[in-house]
């Protein structure tokens, strides 16, 4: 058995569907997957195609590039811009639009902008160039924070002074909250993020039956995973339980990855609040480094406009995050909003609903659109 | 299932019998077919390995190896034997390879091979009877559910489906339109997710806290000291150059449900 699974046998994927048809019943559900991985895979494999009308899924907020504002991509280019500074980046970030452009339109009005696969990679230019500053824009939930953690403390340690980090990373439990105190959404459960609970466990997510009396069940990425975590919503909400679960425990456990959550304490600690891309401002939902790090923290070396930037009038990014509105009902979908012409944040990441869905989903809705077909 | 009534499967298909092409393996049959025809156009060498039955693994090789019929090419197959298979067949095989294995479910040498496949970059193709493996267990399983495996592996059910592989491999080769592939990325930017998640291998430990592992058929150091220490072989979740969990931790506790996994690994690991 490989152990992220390519869970995709279609035997055992029919009588999934099976299953959640009969437990949906003639009722309506709605789940919303947390994860843009999930959404990825949604579409991807067409599984919105198979499942019942009667569940409808949600994609929410899980994507970590969808939900920088424009505001910090624009922080992000005037640092890049300053003299002697290499900026690096995840690939993912390199395109996604700020009020002034994108990194590689910096990029090619002379910025020193590359892309590394990991903020380690980031620390060894700066080590192999000490004559120049090296930045590295930090975006991310808990899974990829304690990547960044780790680094700063090797810079630390080795003292590379020319090494800081532009830090915007994120973390899911207070949107999944701000979801559920959102007055324009109905949801009847939601399918928790697999990777992220690797990190942080399943405990955070206890709040979601305890407080809002919503089932929630952890779950993988292949499309099995995720039918089974459907049903599994299903079975509990039949049962008149509530609670969390884990369909994933062959990588998620209970308690994370303490020694994790440990790294992640000691060298960042919790913004007050910051702004979210169509969720507004969220208190105590974002990373920040800790005072120790300061030397390493690009927000204290460099000038940062700092100014917030409103999301272009037509696009929709923020319903579309919230589960509001699905990708093509934005006015600008497919049409001024590509993955080439991105407008709007959801169409850059390959995790992004909109990118998700233009690249996989879209001619299947058309074709059924002409064929009169239910879609 | 007494052997009277057992679906004579090979036997109907060589008298011209119907088959009924609506059940498995058929199905999965034409996508691995597809599959491998692909890798087969992009250089690939298929390995193949059969511990329970070596005369299988040898067999599939040569029938993909030689050209039996005039004006069909010859598709690279090699025939792996070794006591230590996952270690011979990590040597051989290069990203974009096929591993091809003949075996029951229950065969710990194959399983620990299909499960390093994504780390190596290769396609991994599981072709059996008896009790199917895990879903997932291999990208293609190719799977007699009925059959009794060591009856269907003499008696020449499981040559009837890597017969049929062989020919719908080539089938696919006469429909050139078949073989391509998505495009090649032409993007200016490596679209690196920030929030990716992949599957590694470890192959050698480093001093400091790093690893080097193979993932997706790279080498690539990454840094391993969030987890337990690691050994070379373990397969471990990467998230940004950095291990976030070991799956040999996990192994255990997915397979302390007789439902998820299989009792051979189970017992290897305690």
């Amino acid at each position: 058995m490989r152990f992220v699974d390519e869970y995709r046998d279609p035997a055992a994927a029919r009588a999934l569907v099976s299953q959640i048809t009969e437990l949906a019943g003639d009722d309506h559900f709605k789940f919303m997957e947390v994860c843009g991985g999930h959404t990825h895979t949604i579409y991807r494999h067409g599984i919105e195609h198979v499942l019942p009308p009667s569940v409808e899924l949600v994609h929410g907020p899980g994507c970590p590039v969808c939900v920088i504002p424009m505001g910090r991509i624009d922080d992000a280019i005037a640092v890049a811009e300053t003299r002697d500074v290499v900026f690096t980046s995840f690939g993912d970030m390199m395109r996604v639009p700020g009020g002034e452009g994108n990194l590689l339109q910096a990029k090619a009005r002379g910025a020193d902008v590359r892309f590394v696969y990991s903020p380690l990679d980031a620390l060894r230019i700066a080590v192999e160039s000490p004559d120049r500053d090296v930045v590295f824009f930090a975006v991310g939930f808990e899974t990829t924070a304690p990547s960044t953690a780790l680094t700063l403390l090797q810079a630390r340690e080795h003292n590379v002074t020319n090494f800081s980090v532009f830090c915007n990373h994120v973390t899911i439990v207070p949107p999944i909250k701000a979801i559920l105190e959102s007055p324009d959404l109905r949801l009847d459960g939601f399918l928790g993020p697999g990777h992220v609970s690797t990190v942080v466990g399943q405990r955070p997510y206890r709040f979601v039956p305890a407080q809002y009396g919503k089932p929630l069940v952890t779950a993988g990425f292949e499309p099995l995973d995720i039918l089974q975590a459907i049903a599994m919503l299903l079975v509990q909400i039949r049962e008149g339980r509530c609670d969390v679960e884990n369909q994933s425990p062959r990588v998620v456990k209970e308690d994370g990855n303490p020694r994790a959550l440990r790294l992640l304490a000691e060298v960042f600690e919790l913004r007050p609040h910051f702004e979210w891309r169509g969720l507004g401002f969220i208190s105590q939902s974002a990373l920040k480094l800790r005072p120790e790090f300061a030397a390493h923290d690009a927000e204290l070396r460099y000038s940062v406009p700092g100014v917030r930037v409103a999301d272009p009038k037509a696009c929709q990014c923020g319903e579309v995050l919230k589960g509001v509105i699905k990708p093509w009902e934005c006015k600008v979908f497919g049409t001024a909003c590509t993955p080439e012409t991105p407008i709007g944040t959801c169409m850059v990441s390959s995790e992004g609903a909109c990118a998700a869905y233009y690249n996989f989903g879209r001619l299947h809705r058309e074709a059924a659109v002409a064929l009169g077909r239910p879609v | 299932m007494t052997e009277s009534t057992r679906p004579d499967t090979f036997a109907d298909a060589r008298a011209g019998a119907r088959v009924d092409v609506s059940a498995d393996p058929w199905t999965e049959l034409a996508f691995a077919s597809l599959s491998i025809a692909r890798r087969f156009a992009a250089s690939a060498t298929m390995w193949c390995a059969s511990p329970q039955w070596p005369s299988h693994g040898r067999h599939v090789a040569v029938e993909f190896v030689h050209p039996v019929i005039v004006g069909k090419r010859a598709l690279p197959a090699v025939s792996v034997e070794s006591t230590d298979l996952v270690g011979a067949v990590r040597l051989l095989a290069r990203p974009g390879d096929v591993v091809l294995a003949i075996g029951t479910a229950d065969d710990p040498r194959v399983t620990r091979l299909m499960k390093r496949a994504d780390a190596w970059g290769v396609t991994g193709l599981w072709i059996g009877a008896g009790p199917r493996p895990p879903a997932g267990a291999a990208d293609h399983v190719v799977w007699f559910d009925g059959l009794d495996a060591t009856f269907s592996a003499r008696r020449g059910d499981l040559v009837l489906l890597y017969h049929l592989l062989w020919e719908l491999t080539h089938v696919v080769f006469e429909h050139p339109g078949l073989l391509a592939v998505d495009a090649p990325c032409t993007d200016d930017v490596c679209v690196t997710c920030s929030d990716e998640g992949r599957v590694a291998e470890v192959a050698v430990v480093l001093d400091g806290g790093r690893a080097e592992v193979l993932a997706a058929g790279h080498l690539e150091t990454i840094d391993v000291s969030l987890i337990d220490p690691v050994a070379p072989g373990d397969l471990v979740l990467v998230h940004a150059g950095v291990a976030i969990t070991s799956f040999s931790e996990a192994r255990r506790e997915a397979f302390s449900d007789p439902q998820r996994g299989d009792v051979s690994e189970r017992k290897r690991d305690e």
